[in-house]
């Protein structure tokens, strides 16, 4: 329990808008990162923020103090990406039989990257291969993967944030961890 | 921490099969596998070599995913976020309480809306208004109606909302609706005075008309 956070956001659900303020400076990076790996598009992922943190604010009342703020605020973002993700998939299922093969369902052969051309020089080959691995990934290990290693939240708290048992978490990041390693594997 | 020094464990050691070997792999990356499994996974790892490539691949991705730059926000969204809030959070608060109290809700809003048709309705009503056969000779001043003294009046006379003034003589009955009587000692009236104080009748009326017209949609 982050006494900081948990206080900001008292103070914020009393209506401190600077308290809020300092929540949104607090998580705005954060959220982002998770919401650009999620979706693997900039303009969606700057939506997901922006709308993560409209719920936030519209549901302080509802913030139970008990839980870790991280948590509950990672599972709003996670939610709004996930229903994206699903939106895009009904969209792509009208096309026959892409989505029969494993990691290759309409969303992940979207084109994913929006960046500029400028930007795109100062990543890595290294980094280039590993955003193009994690876009790839399959929806239900994306969530569990962005959360373990982009996060860098334990097990125990993906499981909070996604709501589901510890052992199926655990599952899904070996699963996730072994699509990863065959990506990379002939080209590292 | 050298197999040779435990030879007990070595035997079992040995047994690892290469399935067991890659769950415990992840189980090790998780940061979760205890001091014996990792000593199997180590000698697992020193025989077989297929195991030790698949090891030496899972680390680096995992090395790999952790070094991963986060992303920055760009610059403005914080902005964009904060002036995007409602400026005030207290509307929430009020439709929270309607929200957690539906019952009183609808009753107060059932209020509002009955007394405010009652007093719409009630000041239409309340102008004077007098009826009967014969009217000819009758004074109305104000809200005031006079049968003057020596006049007559040849049948019914009824009065609403005013003050009826009888000096003279009434051959019907008199009816004053929502008003009053003064009879001044002349007076002479056939049949009866009645006076009838309609608010009460009157809202049970509206209420009964007003039912009856959610009932029946007329």
């Amino acid at each position: 329990m982050n006494p900081l956070e948990t206080r900001l956001a008292k103070l914020a659900r009393k209506g401190d808008q600077r308290a809020f303020a300092e929540i949104v400076g607090l998580y705005k990076d954060k959220l982002y990162h998770l919401a650009y790996r999620m979706t693997g598009n900039r303009q969606e992922a700057e939506d997901v923020v922006q709308d993560a943190f409209l719920r936030v604010h519209k549901n302080l009342d509802r913030y139970d103090e008990n839980q870790k703020f991280s948590t509950w605020i990672y599972r709003i973002a996670t939610n709004l990406c996930i229903d994206r993700l699903r939106k895009r998939r009904n969209v792509y299922s009208l096309d026959a039989g892409s989505s029969d093969h494993e990691g290759l369902d309409g969303y992940s052969m979207l084109p994913s990257d929006d960046r500029t051309p400028e930007s795109e020089l100062l990543l890595s080959e290294t980094q280039q291969l590993i955003h193009e691995a994690m876009a790839t990934l399959p929806a239900k290990y994306k969530s569990v993967m962005v959360l373990r290693y982009l996060q860098d939240l334990s097990l125990q708290e993906i499981s909070d944030v996604l709501d589901m048992p510890v052992t199926t978490v655990k599952t899904r990041v070996h699963r996730g961890r072994e699509f990863l390693r065959k990506k990379l594997e002939h080209k590292l | 921490m050298a197999p040779s020094s435990r030879p007990q464990e070595k035997k079992g050691m040995a047994d690892m099969k290469c399935s067991v070997a890659v769950a415990s792999m992840h189980d090790y990356l998780d940061g979760g596998l205890s001091r014996e499994s990792s000593m199997s996974l180590k000698h697992h790892l020193s025989e077989c070599s297929a195991c030790r490539t698949r090891f030496n691949e899972l680390e680096r991705t995992e090395a790999l995913m952790l070094a991963f730059p986060v992303e920055q926000a760009p610059s403005g969204l914080e902005d964009r976020i904060m002036q995007s809030l409602p400026k005030s959070r207290r509307p929430a608060a009020w439709t929270g309480w309607v929200r957690r109290h539906p019952a009183v809700s609808a009753a107060a809003l059932f209020l509002v809306v009955m007394l405010s048709s009652f007093v719409a309705m009630w000041n239409q009503d309340r102008q004077l208004s007098i009826a009967g056969p014969d009217l000819d000779n009758v004074v109305i001043e104000g809200n005031t109606v006079t049968v003057p003294a020596g006049q007559q009046v040849s049948g019914d006379l009824t009065v609403a909302n005013g003050t009826a003034k009888v000096l003279g003589d009434v051959k019907g009955d008199l009816t004053v609706i929502d008003g009053s009587v003064i009879l001044a000692s002349t007076a002479h009236i056939a049949g009866n005075v009645k006076k009838i104080d309609r608010a009460v009748d009157w809202v049970w009326y509206k209420v009964t008309s007003w039912f009856g017209t959610i009932a029946y949609g007329s």
